[in-house]
Parts: C-alpha cells; sequence; structure tokens
C-alpha cells in the first residue's frame, strides 16, 4: 500500500513556479489532478495557462522532477490537457487578487 | 485529453542577434527623422530611403527574428532548416544598408542592395513554407505564415523591378509598381503578421481565455482579400477594384480592432506594464490613423494621408513591436540562462529582467515624440516635427540600452 497523498503530490509541485506571472502552479489552478497508484507510480494531469506556451516541455519536466522528490515514489507521469481549457476562475484568490491589481476582474 | 509537442525554440546566439540589430535600425531610423521637413513627397527618393531603413531595417529584421522563435512554438514543429536564419540576418541587414545607401547617395547601389534582401526574403519564405508542411495544426497564426508570406513574394518581387526600373535595367511604370509593392508589404505582409501573432501573444500575456476567435479570423480574411484586390488593381489599372478593396481592408482591420477590444474586456492581467501600457497606446494610435486616412479617401488634402501613415507605422506598429520586445527578449534570456537552474538555485522571474526606468522612459519620449511629430505633419510645422523626432530619438536611445541590459541579464 503506497503512504503518498495526493496532498502531498500537491504539496510537491506548488515548489514549481510560473516565472511570466510569479505563482506556483498549484495556486494557479493548473494542477486538474495527482492519481497515486498502489505502486507509488504517479499520474499528474495537468494544464498550462495558454496553448503555445514556450515553456511548456520544461515546466513538464519540472513538475515531474518536483514530484520525483518524494519519498517512496515510483514512476511519475505528467499529462499536460487542453480540456477543460484554464481560467482565472480556477486559480486561488491571491492570485486573482494579485493578477487584478486590486481592480474588478 | 489533447498531449503537447516537444520544444523546439532556437538557440539564443540565433535569435538575439535580429533583435540587436533590429533596434539599432530603429535608432537610426528616429535619429534620421531630424533631417526630414514636416512638408515633403512620397516620391522623394530621401523618403523612401527612410521607410526601407524602418521596414526593412526594423519591422522586418525584427519579424523575423520573432518568427524564427514563435514559428516552432506555435506550429509545434522544429524549424526544417533552422541554420537558414544564421545567413538571412546579414544579407537583410547589409542589403538594407546597401538600398538606403541607394535611396539617400548612390542610386546604383538600389538593385544590388535589393538582390540581397530579395534573397534574404525568399530564403525566410522558402523556410517558413518547409516548416508549414511539418505542421499538423491549422490555428491563425498557422494560416498567418502561409498567407503573409506569399504576400512577402510579391511585395519583395514588385520591389526589385522598382530597383531595376529605377537603375533604368527594366522598363515598368514605377509609380504603379510602387503602390501595388506598398500594398503587398505594408499591408500583405507586416499588418496581417501583426494581426495574427498578436492572437497568440496578446492572450498570452494578458492571460485572456475563452473568446471567440470570428471576429479577427473574419478580419483576416477580409484583409488578405482586400489587400489583394488594390495590389491586382494597382497593377492592372482598375479603380473601382482599388476602392472596393480600400473598403475591404477597412472592415477587416475593424474586425480585428473589436477582437483586440474582445480580449481586452477578458483580459485578467490588468498590471500597466511596459507592455500593457505599449499596446494601449499602439491601437490607440491605430484607430486615429484610420480616422485619418478614412477622411483622406474622402478627400482630403496630404497632411491627413501623411500624419495616418505616420501613426500607422510609428505608432501602431513601432509600439507593438516594441512593447513585445520587454516581454520576447527577457523570455529568451531566462529561456537559455536560467531555466536549467530552476529547482536547483533561485531564478528571477521575468518583470525582474527588464530595465524597468528605462522601460518608462521609452515609452513616454516615443509616445510624445509620435504625438508631437504627428502633430507636426498635420499642420505641416517643422518645429513641432523635429521635437517629435528629437523625442523619438531619446526614446529610441532608452530601447537601446534597455535591450542591451535584458541580453546582458545574468551573463557571465
Amino acid at each position: 500500500m503506497c503512504e503518498i497523498t495526493k496532498e502531498q503530490v500537491f504539496d510537491a509541485i506548488s515548489t514549481v513556479i510560473d516565472p511570466e506571472v510569479g505563482f506556483n502552479l498549484v495556486e494557479m489552478g493548473l494542477i486538474y489532478d495527482a492519481i497515486v497508484e498502489e505502486s507509488c507510480n504517479v499520474v499528474v494531469v495537468m494544464t498550462l495557462s495558454t496553448r503555445g506556451c514556450p515553456l511548456h516541455q520544461m515546466i513538464k519536466t519540472w513538475v515531474q522532477e518536483a514530484v520525483e522528490k518524494l519519498d517512496g515514489v515510483g514512476v511519475v507521469e505528467v499529462d499536460v490537457v487542453w480540456e477543460p481549457e484554464w481560467n482565472i476562475s480556477m486559480a486561488d484568490d491571491n492570485v486573482k487578487e494579485a493578477l487584478s491589481g486590486g481592480m474588478p476582474s | 485529453m489533447t498531449p503537447i509537442s516537444k520544444d523546439f525554440a532556437p538557440p539564443l546566439k540565433l535569435v538575439a542577434p535580429f533583435f540587436k540589430t533590429g533596434v539599432i535600425f530603429y535608432l537610426i531610423a528616429m535619429m534620421s527623422l531630424l533631417a526630414f521637413s514636416a512638408t515633403f513627397s512620397y516620391q522623394e527618393m530621401a523618403v523612401a530611403g527612410w521607410v526601407h531603413l524602418f521596414l526593412l531595417g526594423f519591422v522586418m529584421v525584427i519579424i523575423f527574428g520573432a518568427m524564427a522563435q514563435l514559428i516552432p512554438v506555435v506550429l509545434e514543429v522544429g524549424h526544417a532548416i533552422v541554420d537558414l536564419y544564421y545567413v538571412i540576418l546579414p544579407l537583410l541587414a547589409i542589403g538594407t544598408v546597401m538600398m538606403i545607401t541607394g535611396f539617400w547617395l548612390h542610386p546604383a547601389l538600389l538593385p544590388y542592395g535589393g538582390l540581397l534582401v530579395l534573397v534574404a526574403m525568399i530564403t525566410f519564405a522558402i523556410e517558413a513554407f518547409a516548416t508549414l508542411k511539418k505542421a499538423e495544426i491549422k490555428t491563425l497564426t498557422v494560416k498567418t505564415v502561409a498567407v503573409t508570406n506569399a504576400y512577402l513574394l510579391l511585395g519583395i518581387l514588385t520591389g526589385f523591378a522598382i530597383a531595376l526600373g529605377l537603375n533604368g535595367s527594366l522598363s515598368i511604370d514605377v509609380d504603379t509598381m510602387l503602390k501595388a509593392h506598398v500594398y503587398a508589404v505594408l499591408g500583405g505582409f507586416v499588418l496581417l503578421t501583426i494581426m495574427g501573432l498578436s492572437m497568440t501573444l496578446i492572450p498570452m500575456f494578458s492571460l485572456a481565455h475563452g473568446f471567440d476567435e470570428t471576429p479577427v479570423r473574419r478580419g483576416f480574411n477580409l484583409v488578405a482579400i482586400g489587400v489583394g484586390m488594390v495590389f491586382i488593381s494597382a497593377l492592372i489599372g482598375i479603380e473601382t477594384v482599388q476602392w472596393l478593396g480600400y473598403l475591404i481592408t477597412l472592415l477587416g482591420v475593424i474586425f480585428y480592432i473589436y477582437q483586440i477590444y474582445i480580449i481586452y474586456k477578458l483580459t485578467v492581467r490588468k498590471e500597466m506594464d511596459i507592455w500593457a501600457k505599449s499596446m494601449l497606446f499602439g491601437f490607440a494610435t491605430l484607430l486615429l490613423s484610420l480616422l485619418l486616412g478614412v477622411v483622406y479617401l474622402l478627400g482630403a488634402s496630404e497632411p491627413w494621408l501623411h500624419t495616418s501613415v505616420w501613426f500607422f507605422m510609428l505608432g501602431f506598429i513601432g509600439f507593438l513591436i516594441n512593447g513585445h520586445l520587454y516581454k520576447i527578449v527577457p523570455f529568451l534570456v531566462w529561456f537559455e540562462r536560467f531555466a536549467p537552474l530552476v529547482g536547483k538555485e533561485k531564478v528571477p522571474m521575468l518583470h525582474e529582467m527588464y530595465p524597468k526606468k528605462k522601460a518608462e522612459m521609452m515609452f513616454w519620449y516615443s509616445s510624445g515624440g509620435t504625438i508631437l511629430g504627428g502633430l507636426g505633419l498635420f499642420v505641416q510645422n517643422d518645429f513641432l516635427f523635429h521635437a517629435g523626432a528629437g523625442f523619438m530619438t531619446v526614446g529610441a536611445f532608452f530601447l537601446y540600452l534597455s535591450m542591451r541590459e535584458m541580453l546582458g541579464y545574468g551573463d557571465k
């Protein structure tokens, strides 16, 4: 039985920062799911804030490397998906507030 | 679930020289405005020289550099022959210098400079088409690359014919060919390229999502058709087709502006950074340019046309390009120098990698200069026009300093 929880995976990914906006991927709402299998293999389902993001391959690698730092983790796979399309309502309130500069978004 | 492809971005050492060279040409173009007066004719060789300095040296060089970086990202395939870009820049830069020298000092140099530019652009177009053939996705930006390159080929062929005509090697009606050349390059390549690329870049930087792209698609098709009609009418001399072409182009640009308005309303990032300010100023000057252009077409005097073209080139094109440089260049530098350090040490955020004070100076001097210069042209006042040119030169100098600082960030 694997002891890694979904929360631990999300915590690990929250160390990955989007250099354009300065927030981590979890608070941006870009991580849709983290499936932890019994064998401790992990599948992260995520998206990016824009299709054609020039950093897509790197961000995918950073997420994989962040999760691989968890003790006892098996194979980590990152699936980048475009459905559902990301929008700002998926982000945490602090991100919404910071991006809108205090103005209603 | 749709997976995404690998990263095919070319190295910084390939793309950076395009931006450096483009900014130097921009600085020279702004400085040389001081030598012009507020009253002129389009037929003057000196004016043609300045237009080529701005459009070839600054606009084309930067667009080619941006395309080198963006084409693989947007098409999600690698360049067909990326190393060709190492040849394109020197050919284009030397060809431009020779052409400008031809226009300003020694007309005999024109066809030789033109030939180098022709080879550079054909090389660019062939590489772009070869890369397109590999692409599987069909977005508006993909269509942009195809259509604009077709117009670019038409534009450079007519331009080369003009160079031969001016030199006496070819017997053509230079005025007719000039019209076709201007529409193909300015409308068919520059305007359509900006329309297509901005649909990738503006939503990306403003984080706008979930908008309908119908207006820009209609706008793109209308401008492509309208420019084609004006191009053909210039060659065959049917005035009705030309007017219909103008009308259709105008309608297309209005659709595009409406699309930008839709994106603006959905913009998540409200921060007024150098990019956002430049976009606002650029689109405001586009509206002004349209207004002045329409009044001119309805029968107003030459200064209306001159001011319209001024705001289109120095306001809309200039600010859209310069504003994006403050986003694209830090990204390229970050990607090259800091991306490999992520997770190992603290890396800068992109917004920390451009000099904010110099960017502000660039914006305020350049925007003030654009307004003053435009006013000078409109009322045909040399003092106002030169004041504008002076301001724009200072703005261009701050752009040059910004570019140096951005490209040097983190260089050990």
